[in-house]
């Protein structure tokens, strides 16, 4: 969508408006699409005929039924993320379960989920994520001197992606999920170099996603399938976790490191957390205020 | 139909409880390196809340999920046992159970296993405990892992955050003879960033040596 937002300007300034009806493509440009109004100032009937409009143009581009979601929040929820890298291997189940859950493209490569390899040592001395490598690649993990710092989007309270999208294209939902409307995105990237975590990823190509792999319960702030030109990030699988069930690379974890729920419900296991273990979170020095919280389960405080 | 999301962009207030945990976490800043922080919280409440938890019985929606099978090829345990004297000598089995790993601290096998009844377990004082019931056998020695567990803190409950959730007992994830977590391979790693603007993220590191692998 935003190439071809960028190109009908193009077209406009040059006052040529006839090639506005150009013939429409399914997912491509098409005028629907855009003139679509931001998410949040469509109405009810408005939304109901995008999500139509969006099963049919991905049933057509992908020959499989889809089911378009645009669950609301809960009322009275401010979600929290934990992971206890006391526990965590390294294995790199929840990134390959987060590229299927979330459609992410395979080639280019999409991983929303990156786990970085540190030197145990250096935990002593604070964690430079520059240090980390994600490349790591043993027989075996865990190495013994070595632990495992897995980063997405944080959703940070504070964001500074959406503060600089010139759109209003990101922005924080009630219940603290940043999101994307990818119909809205520009492609522009100022949210990619305001990210101090590296959580945003952009589609300079058109995404592949191999068919047997297409997850087509989806949401339209979230795991929808991405054109080239937009940008992308994790949002803690709000197509799942707005119905009430668990991310899927929590359920994926094998050893129970990723923990969810409710920040303001005391009796989440979140809170629980919060309450009884050494929590932390990362680049907290630039008041983004994360609500990804580090914990260290092992050490009893 | 789901209703539209009607957040603001920016008009988030936190909620009338937040500041409290945040208070919790705003407490201490340390390790501090090259401008990357790491700060932890400090929680003068943590001893009252680890009691709290003792007493906290699991979340009610919460159902501990059934206890993995046990080897065929010994059960029922009595087979044997009913006729073999128990051997009480700390020693390599090289007759039966040969082929078991052992290595759980300075446990033995009568410090779980029954010495008159083998088809059950039992606790240091008598108490038998059942084969699909082993969880309580562990939480004797290691009893500070009960309340975590849980609270869910320990161990991995999968289902709804909200809702129905199901937990794992113990030798799910802990074989009872060989406890640490079995090492596997981790899954592929990340393509190295390509070079004709590709994906890099803002704060990628740059790729280790050729192949990345760090053994
Ligand atoms: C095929 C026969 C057989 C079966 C079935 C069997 N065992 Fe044994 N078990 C033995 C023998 C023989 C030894 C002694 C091995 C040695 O000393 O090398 C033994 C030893 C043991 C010991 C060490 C203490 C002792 O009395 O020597 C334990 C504990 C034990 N078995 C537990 C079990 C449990 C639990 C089961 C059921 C899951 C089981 N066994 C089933 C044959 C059997
Ligand atoms: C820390 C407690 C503990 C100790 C010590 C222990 N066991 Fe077990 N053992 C268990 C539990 C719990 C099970 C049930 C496993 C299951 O249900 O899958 C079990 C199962 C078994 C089985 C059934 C087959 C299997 O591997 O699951 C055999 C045989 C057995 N134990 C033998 C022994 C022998 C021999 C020793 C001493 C060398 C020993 N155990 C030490 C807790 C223990
Ligand atoms: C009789 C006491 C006893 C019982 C019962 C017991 N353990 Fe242990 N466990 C120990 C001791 C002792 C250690 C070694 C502690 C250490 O090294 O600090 C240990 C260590 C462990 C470890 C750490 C292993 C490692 O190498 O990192 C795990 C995990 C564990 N136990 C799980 C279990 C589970 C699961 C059960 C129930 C099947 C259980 N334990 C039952 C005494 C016990
Ligand atoms: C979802 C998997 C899972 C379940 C279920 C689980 N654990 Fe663990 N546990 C782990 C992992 C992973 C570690 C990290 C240690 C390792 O690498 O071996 C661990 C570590 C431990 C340790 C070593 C001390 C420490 O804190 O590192 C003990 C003791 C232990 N677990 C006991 C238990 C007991 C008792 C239960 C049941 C009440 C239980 N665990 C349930 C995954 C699990």
């Amino acid at each position: 969508m935003s190439s071809s937002r960028r190109d009908f300007f193009k077209v406009l300034s040059a006052g040529t408006v006839a090639a506005a009806s150009a013939p429409t493509t399914a997912l491509g440009f098409d005028l629907e699409t855009f003139f679509q109004k931001h998410f949040r100032r469509l109405d009810e009937e408005e939304l109901t005929a995008v999500l139509r409009r969006k099963e049919a143009a991905y049933e057509k581009q992908f020959g499989k039924k889809f089911t378009v979601k645009a669950t609301s929040a809960f009322e009275d929820v401010v979600f929290g993320y934990g992971l206890d890298i006391t526990r965590c291997i390294g294995c790199r189940e929840c990134v390959h379960a987060c590229v299927a859950e979330n459609n992410q493209s395979q080639d280019p490569e999409i991983q929303w989920i990156r786990v970085l390899e540190f030197e145990r040592e250096s935990a002593i001395r604070g964690i430079d994520l520059e240090k980390g490598n994600p490349y790591y690649n043993p027989e075996q993990v865990p190495q013994k001197d070595k632990f495992y710092l897995p980063i997405a989007c944080m959703q940070c309270e504070d964001s500074l992606c959406t503060s600089v999208c010139p759109t209003g294209a990101t922005w924080r939902s009630d219940d603290g999920i940043v999101v994307i409307d990818y119909d809205w995105c520009i492609g522009c990237r100022y949210c990619m170099a305001a990210c101090p975590y590296g959580a945003r990823h952009f589609n300079w190509k058109e995404p592949s996603i191999p068919e047997d792999r297409l997850n087509t319960d989806v949401h339209l702030l979230g795991n929808a399938p991405r054109k080239k030109g937009v940008v992308e990030k994790c949002h803690w699988c709000l197509h799942r976790t707005r119905e009430g069930r668990y991310p899927a690379c929590l359920e994926a974890c094998p050893v129970g490191a990723r923990k969810f729920g409710n920040l303001l419900d005391p009796e989440s296991e979140i809170r629980q957390i919060m309450a009884t273990k050494r929590t932390f979170v990362l680049k907290s020095e630039l008041g983004t205020n994360p609500k990804f919280f580090y914990f260290l389960g092992g050490a009893e405080r | 139909m789901d209703a539209p999301d009607s957040s603001e962009p920016n008009g988030y207030q936190p909620p009338p409880h937040q500041p409290l945990i945040w208070g919790v976490l705003g407490t201490v800043a340390l390790l501090v390196v090259a401008g990357v922080s790491v700060r932890l919280s400090e929680n003068p409440d943590a001893a009252r809340a680890a009691n709290v938890l003792q007493a906290l019985p699991a979340d009610a929606e919460a159902t501990l999920m059934d206890e993995p099978e046990m080897d065929d090829e010994y059960d029922p345990c009595s087979d044997c046992h009913e006729e073999e004297p128990t051997n009480y000598t700390v020693r390599e089995m090289d007759d039966e159970h040969d082929e078991m790993e052992f290595a759980h601290g300075t446990t033995w096998c009568l410090d779980c296993h029954d010495d008159e009844d083998r088809d059950a377990l039992h606790l240091a004082g008598g108490k038998k405990v059942d084969f699909d019931n082993t969880s309580e056998l562990c939480g004797q020695c290691h009893g500070s892992k009960i309340p975590d567990w849980k609270a869910g803190i320990h161990g991995k409950r999968t289902g709804h955050w909200r809702g129905e959730k199901e937990y794992r007992p113990c030798i799910s994830c802990h074989n009872p003879h060989l406890p640490a977590f079995e090492k596997r391979k981790p899954k592929p790693p990340p393509k190295p960033p390509a070079r004709n603007g590709a994906e890099v993220a803002a704060h990628e590191p740059a790729p280790a040596e050729e192949g990345g692998s760090h053994e």
